[in-house]
């Protein structure tokens, strides 16, 4: 059996659950198996029970103020150590980072983090990792009889294939928050300051990275973002270095942004960056190192000095409109 | 700790240390690259430094490694609090952390930016990054694991003074065995390390920086539509 563990956000389930169904359909194909998903703490689960799996294994807790997945620990291990998984996959963010580093070590079975793709290899399964931040892959096969725990990247598979029309079964299943002792307490929750900068409404991104080099370099970013009407974007290093302020920041960490068209301006392209940015209807990356995994979800791309292009650039984008 | 990530949670605890007293324990996994990094730890102002000596350490397998720390610390006494980086430069996975505080059955929070301690309630407060600039206040009970965020401070540099003191500061080095760890087998073999596919083939536009720009901009204009 394949176990797919949604995530709650804000007691809802996270964008990525569709994209861990596909990967879940698509092993149990060909290995053969059902796909049972855990939805936990969530109240809306349709796209779950409306998805061509076997079974939906909802966990209920009472009182719910502050969602805290170590509450579901417990009641997760009871599952796999029931029911046996071959594989558990659940998404590669701060949640699933959160709980499956402890399931795997608690089980002592292998934990493949930041998974992209998997494939057969005689009659083992290898699951490919991101590592060296996206720059490479691994491919590996994890050792034993199982389960294997996977942390999904999101992006890697895509939402629009999952198979829907089935009608699995739902089984609820009770969680006493009183029963768990994780030593953790969720105190709150606040929104970091955005400012005057919402980059998610914003049609146009231009964002520079540590390719700059200095903050003072960053004029040529915000220029190039004035004559195309569009917000100025910076990568993690840049907001570190306080270059700029942290409402900038596109990524993991930061914003999530999906404009019209997206500029990565000496931006490497780290998979936090790129999860924040991927989605983007059109991405243009000028880079001089060719080999910079953002060129991997760039729709166009200029390899060359930024020194030089990011001007150019600016006085045609000018002299076009003017 | 051999990463970038690593230098952030040693400046946390260095300043709590300062805050509310204590002792700084720089704990390592590895050979000579180890040795180096613990050197550089005390250098930057902790009290000593214990390295566990593994020549061959599988990098692939952040279980072992998770594994060896939780048993060190545990040889040492026990910590109240163990900070790592948020991820290693290599596998970058952010895995380590959180199973050294599932070894050591105490409570983990993972990244980090803001740490404040009551040593006397026995408890720590933590402001931790969700995704979408989200902050998270928790509290955990001590002892507990936390994996500080990059950029959660400004590490401070190691002065001349410092890396002279470091010099005369303790530093055990523990087998395997000193600690109790079993050779077990990884829990992975190792395939192969290859470059990620494109999913999407992108279109690189050549020619001198204006000839380049002049394609581009022709291109978001009459084939992608965007301009």
């Amino acid at each position: 059996m394949i176990l797919v563990v949604a995530e709650n956000q804000d007691g809802r389930l996270r964008a990525n659950t569709a994209e861990l169904v596909v990967f879940a359909q698509r092993l149990g194909r060909d290995l053969g198996m059902p796909v049972v998903a855990v939805a936990a703490g969530v109240a809306d689960f349709e796209l779950l029970k409306a998805a061509k799996i076997e079974r939906v294994v909802s966990f209920e807790i009472s009182n719910l103020e502050s969602y805290d997945f170590s509450l579901f620990i417990p009641a997760l291990r009871s599952l796999i150590e029931q029911e046996k998984p071959a594989v558990v996959l659940t998404g590669h963010t701060t949640q699933g980072m959160d709980f499956m580093p402890r399931l795997a070590a608690a089980l002592r079975v292998p934990l493949a983090a930041a998974c992209v793709d998997y494939e057969k290899h005689g009659d083992r399964l290898v699951l490919t990792r991101q590592v060296f931040n996206g720059k490479m892959n691994l491919k590996t096969l994890p050792r034993g009889s199982g389960p294997f725990l996977a942390t999904v990247v999101p992006g890697a598979f895509s939402a629009d294939e999952m198979e829907a029309g089935g009608t699995p079964e739902v089984v609820k299943v009770s969680v006493d928050p009183g029963s768990t002792a994780s030593g953790r307490k969720a105190l709150g929750r606040t929104q970091a300051p955005k400012g005057q900068v919402d980059l998610t409404s914003a049609p146009v991104i231009v964002a520079g990275g540590r390719g700059l080099k200095q903050k003072e370099n960053f004029n040529l970013i915000s220029e190039l973002a004035d004559a195309l009407g569009g917000a100025v974007g910076a990568s993690r290093p840049v907001v570190d270095a306080e270059w700029l302020p942290r409402e900038h920041q596109v990524g993991s960490s930061g914003q999530t942004v999906s404009p019209k068209l997206y500029f990565a301006i000496g931006i490497s392209g780290a998979v936090q960056h790129l999860v924040g940015m991927q989605t983007s209807r059109c991405i243009v990356a000028i880079n001089k190192d060719p080999e910079a995994p953002i060129f991997k979800v760039a729709h166009y791309g200029i390899v060359d000095d930024l020194f030089k292009v990011v001007p150019a650039l600016t006085k045609l984008i000018r002299d076009l409109k003017g | 700790m051999a990463s970038e990530a690593d230098n952030y949670a040693l400046e946390e605890a260095l300043r709590l240390r300062e805050k509310h007293g204590g002792e700084t324990v720089v704990l390592s996994v590895g050979g000579e690259e180890a040795a180096k990094v613990l050197r550089a730890g005390l250098a930057m102002g902790a009290d000593r430094a214990i390295q566990i000596s593994r020549e061959s350490v599988d990098i692939f397998d952040e279980m072992h490694t998770a594994e060896a720390l939780a048993k060190a610390i545990e040889k040492d006494g026990g910590a109240d609090l163990v900070l790592t980086g948020v991820q290693s430069d290599d596998l970058g996975t952010g895995v380590t952390g959180v199973m050294v505080a599932e070894f050591l059955r105490c409570p983990h929070v993972t990244v980090a930016i803001g740490v404040t301690a009551q040593p006397d309630a026995k408890t720590v407060e933590v402001s931790r990054e969700l995704e979408g600039g989200i902050i998270e206040q928790v509290e955990a009970t001590l002892p507990a694991v936390l994996t500080v965020q990059y950029g959660a401070n400004q590490p401070r540099y190691a002065s001349l003074k410092g890396i002279m003191a470091a010099k005369k500061k303790p530093y055990a080095v523990w087998s395997t065995d000193d600690i109790g760890l079993s050779q077990a087998e990884g829990l992975f073999d190792v395939k192969e390390i290859v470059l990620p596919e494109r999913k999407s083939h992108v279109e690189i536009l050549t020619g001198t920086p204006e000839e380049a720009v002049t394609h581009l901009v022709e291109k978001l204009r009459k084939e992608a539509k965007v301009l």
